[in-house]
C-alpha cells in the first residue's frame, strides 16, 4: 500500500513539475500576492487634501489652520474661490474635505463665545471620510485645550499589544499565507483530477488494480506537500522582508496548518466531481476562495458585519485557520487558546474528506 | 451561464454587505475598580456610543492579557480608584486602554473612539466648558450616513465588467485553439475580422447585461442614490469594456493553453482591479512604484467614472482626465488586439 502511494505521489509531482507554465504560476502567484497586497493593501487614512475657506482671516483663525497641518494627517490647498466651489472640488477630486472659519471667529472666541466652523466632507469614501471628521475633532480638541486653556483632567494612556506601531501589513502577510495555502490546495487538486478525467487517463488509473484510496491519498499527499513548501516560502520571505516578528511556535503553526490542509483539499476533491473541465473547477476553487477571504475576516473585522453573515462566517473553514495563523503569529497565542478553533478545523476536515471520499467512489463506480 | 448570471449577484452581496470598513462593536472589556455611579456611568457610555460591544464574559484585572490574546476582547479598559473623586474635584487623572493592535485599522479606531467618548463625557459633566471654544459643525457631503456600501458597489461593476469580458474571452480563444477549432474557422470563407468580432459581440452584451443587473442590485437593495447621467455612464461603460475585451484577445494571443490562460486573466486583470484601482484601498496612500503602476490598470478611471457619475453627479466638465486616459488605453489595447491577433493567423 504504502508503495503504491509512494508510487502515485512520484507520479503527481512528476506531472506538476513537468509543466514549467504551472510551475511558474506556482512560484509567481505567492510572491505577486506578496508583494502586491503587502504594499498596496492599507488602511491608513493620511495625507487628506483639505481646503481651507478662511472667511475670518485673523491671527486666531490662522493659527487654528496651521494646526491642522504637521501630523501629516491634512495636507492644505488654498481656497480663495467662493464657498459654492466645495462641491465642485469634490467631484473634481481636487480635495477631500473643507473648514470653512466663519467671519467674527476671532472676536467670538476672544469674547468667550463658541467660535464657530464648518467641517464638510466628501462622503463618497465612507471609510476616510469618517477617519477624516475623527481627525478634525481631534484637531479642533487640541486647539481648545491650547488656545483656551479648556482642558480636561481625564486622560486616556494607552497601550497597543502585538502590533503597536498598528501596520496593516503585519496583520495581511499573515492573513495572505492562510489564503495561498488555502488556493493552492484546492486548485491543484480538483484542476488535476479533472484534468485526469478529461483526458481519460483516470478511467485508466480506475481499471488497474490500484484501490481508490490509495488513488486519493496519494494524490491528496501531494498536493499537501506543494502546500506546505509554498508556506513555508512565503513566510519566510514575507516575515523577512517586511520585518514583521513572529512571537509564536512555528511547531503550533504547523501542525494546525496540517490540521487545516484537510479542508481544502477536501473540498477540491468535492469540485472535481462536480466540475466538467479545468477551467470550471479553477472558476469554482476561485470562487469559493473569495467568497471564504470576504467572509472570514481577511480584510475587514467579523463583528463589523450584519448578523446573518456572522453567522454565515461560522460555516467558512478559512475564519477559523485566519484566527489561529494570526493569534500564533502576531500574539504568540497557545495551543490551549485555540482549542475551539482547532475542534472546528478537525470537524471540518472530517467532513470534507468523508464526504468527498463518499462521492467519489460513487463516481469511481 | 450560471456563472455569468449568479457571480455578479453573489459578489455584489458579498461586497456589500461584507466589506464595512466603519469600525463597529469592537468588543471592549471594562476592569472598573472604583465602582461608583459615575464610573458606570463612564463605563456605560461606550457602550452606548454603538462603538463597543460588551464582551459575554467579564474580564479580571488578571485575566486581562489572556482574553485579548484569545481574541475574546479586542481591548481592555480599566478605570482605576479615584475616577469618581477626580471628576468632581477636577483632579488630573488616567485612565489604562490596553488594545490589540493586531489589526491596526480597528485599533486606531478603538483609540479614536475612546478619546472622543472620553472628551464627550468629561463636557457634558462641565457645560460651562462646552460653551466656549471652538464648536465644529460637520456637513457630509453625498453619502450622509456614511455607508460602506456605497463606496463598493458602484466600484464593483468595474470589477465585475473587467472580470467577465477579459476572462471569459481569453479562456474561448484559448480554448478554441487548443482543441483545434480556431484553425478550422481560419480555414472556412469566414474573414478573420469577422470572426474576432463574432466571438466578441456576445461578451459585450453579456458584460452588460452583467453590469446592469449589479447596478440594479446596488440601487434597490442597497438604496444607493444615482445622481448623475445614465447615459454618460453607458457610453464609459462601453469604452470600458472594449478595454476589457482586447485585454482577453490579447491574453489569448499570448498564452497556449486555456489553463494558462485563466490564470494570466485573474492575474492581470482582476488583482490590479481590485488592489490597485482605488477600489478598496487609496491609491495615494501606495508606495510610488505602484502608484505609477496603477495608472495603467483601466478599472482606475472607470471606478473614479462610476462614483462620480453615481454618487457625485459628476459630468464631462469634471471627468474629462479620466475619460482621456480610458479612452486613450481603450484605443492603445484595441489595436495591440488586433494587430496580435493577425500577427498569430499569419
Amino acid at each position: 500500500m504504502l508503495r503504491i502511494i509512494l508510487a502515485i505521489i512520484k507520479k503527481e509531482a512528476v506531472q506538476v513539475l513537468r509543466d514549467p507554465m504551472m510551475l511558474r504560476i506556482i512560484i509567481m502567484m505567492p510572491l505577486i500576492q506578496l508583494f502586491v497586497m503587502g504594499y498596496a493593501v492599507n488602511f491608513e487614512v493620511k495625507n487628506i487634501r483639505l481646503a481651507v475657506y478662511d472667511l475670518d482671516n485673523s491671527a486666531d483663525s490662522r493659527q487654528l489652520q496651521s494646526s491642522f497641518i504637521g501630523n501629516g494627517l491634512f495636507t492644505i490647498r488654498q481656497a480663495e474661490s467662493k464657498i459654492l466651489d466645495i462641491h465642485r472640488g469634490f467631484r473634481e477630486n481636487i480635495h477631500d474635505a473643507a473648514i470653512i472659519i466663519k467671519n467674527g471667529f476671532a472676536r467670538d472666541i476672544a469674547s468667550g463665545k463658541a467660535g464657530r466652523i464648518g467641517f464638510v466632507v466628501d462622503g463618497a469614501n465612507a471609510f476616510s471620510a469618517s477617519v477624516a471628521i475623527g481627525y478634525a475633532s481631534r484637531v479642533v480638541y487640541r486647539f481648545n485645550q491650547q488656545r483656551m486653556g479648556l482642558d480636561i483632567p481625564l486622560s486616556i494612556r494607552e497601550k497597543r499589544l502585538y502590533n503597536p506601531e498598528s501596520k496593516t501589513v503585519n496583520f495581511m502577510v499573515p492573513g495572505i499565507a492562510a489564503v495561498l495555502l488555502t488556493m493552492i490546495a484546492m486548485m491543484l487538486t480538483s484542476m488535476a483530477i479533472v484534468r485526469e478525467r478529461e483526458r481519460g487517463t483516470l478511467e485508466q488509473l480506475m481499471v488497474t488494480p490500484l484501490p481508490v484510496s490509495a488513488l486519493i491519498i496519494g494524490k491528496v499527499t501531494t498536493f499537501a506537500l506543494l502546500g506546505f513548501l509554498e508556506l513555508s516560502i512565503f513566510l519566510l520571505i514575507g516575515f523577512n522582508w517586511f520585518r514583521i516578528p513572529f512571537v509564536g511556535s512555528w511547531w503550533l503553526l504547523y501542525l494546525l496548518s496540517f490540521v487545516y490542509l484537510f479542508t481544502p483539499l477536501g473540498i477540491g476533491m468535492l469540485i472535481s466531481t462536480l466540475a466538467r473541465t479545468q477551467q470550471q473547477a479553477m472558476f469554482f476553487a476561485w470562487f469559493f476562495s473569495v467568497f471564504a477571504m470576504l467572509t472570514g475576516g481577511f480584510f475587514t473585522p467579523i463583528s463589523n458585519m450584519p448578523k446573518v453573515v456572522q453567522y454565515i462566517t461560522l460555516l467558512n473553514p478559512l475564519r477559523y485557520f485566519l484566527t489561529i495563523i494570526r493569534g500564533i503569529s502576531m500574539k504568540g497565542a497557545t495551543a490551549t487558546m485555540l482549542i475551539p478553533e482547532t475542534l472546528a478545523l478537525i470537524a471540518f476536515g472530517t467532513a470534507m474528506l468523508a464526504l468527498s471520499y463518499l462521492k467519489f467512489s460513487k463516481r469511481a463506480d | 451561464m450560471i456563472i455569468a448570471v449568479l457571480m455578479p449577484i453573489m459578489m455584489t452581496l458579498i461586497y456589500g454587505y461584507a466589506i464595512n470598513l466603519d469600525m463597529k462593536n469592537i468588543e471592549l472589556g471594562i476592569i472598573d475598580l472604583d465602582n461608583t455611579s459615575h464610573s458606570r456611568d463612564f463605563g456605560e457610555s461606550f457602550y452606548v456610543s454603538g462603538y463597543f460591544l460588551k464582551p459575554s464574559r467579564t474580564v479580571s484585572p488578571a485575566k486581562a492579557d489572556e482574553f485579548l490574546r484569545e481574541g475574546e476582547v479586542d481591548a481592555v479598559l480599566t478605570i482605576k480608584p479615584g475616577f469618581a473623586k477626580a471628576l468632581t474635584n477636577a483632579e488630573k487623572y488616567e485612565l489604562g486602554l490596553l488594545i490589540d493592535g493586531s489589526d491596526g485599522n480597528q485599533a486606531v479606531a478603538a483609540s479614536n473612539y475612546a478619546e472622543m467618548i472620553l472628551v464627550q463625557y468629561a463636557l457634558r459633566n462641565d457645560p460651562a466648558a462646552a460653551q466656549r471654544g471652538v464648536n465644529m459643525s460637520v456637513q457630509v457631503a453625498y453619502n450622509q450616513d456614511l455607508k460602506s456600501s456605497h463606496h463598493f458597489v458602484p466600484g464593483l461593476v468595474a470589477v465585475i465588467l473587467m472580470m467577465i469580458s477579459a476572462l471569459l474571452t481569453s479562456v474561448t480563444i484559448a480554448r478554441e485553439k487548443e482543441t483545434g477549432t480556431l484553425e478550422q474557422l481560419l480555414t472556412s470563407p469566414v474573414a478573420p475580422r469577422e470572426i474576432i468580432v463574432g466571438k466578441i459581440l456576445p461578451y459585450i452584451g453579456l458584460a452588460f447585461f452583467d453590469g446592469l443587473l449589479v447596478l440594479l442590485f446596488a440601487l434597490i437593495v442597497f438604496a444607493i442614490p444615482f445622481n448623475g447621467s445614465g447615459l454618460l455612464l453607458l457610453f464609459f461603460g462601453f469604452i470600458y469594456v472594449v478595454t476589457a475585451l482586447s485585454i482577453g484577445v490579447l491574453i489569448s494571443t499570448l498564452v497556449s493553453t486555456m489553463q494558462l490562460a485563466m490564470m494570466a486573466s485573474l492575474l492581470v486583470t482582476l488583482l490590479p482591479s481590485v488592489i490597485l484601482s482605488g477600489y478598496i484601498f487609496d491609491v495615494r496612500n501606495m508606495p510610488y512604484v505602484l502608484q505609477l503602476l496603477s495608472r495603467l490598470v483601466p478599472a482606475r478611471y472607470f471606478i473614479v467614472i462610476i462614483r462620480g457619475i453615481m454618487l457625485k453627479g459628476s459630468d464631462l466638465t469634471v471627468l474629462w482626465v479620466e475619460a482621456a486616459a480610458l479612452i486613450a488605453i481603450c484605443l492603445t489595447l484595441l489595436i495591440l488586439a488586433i494587430k496580435r491577433f493577425r500577427l498569430k493567423l499569419m
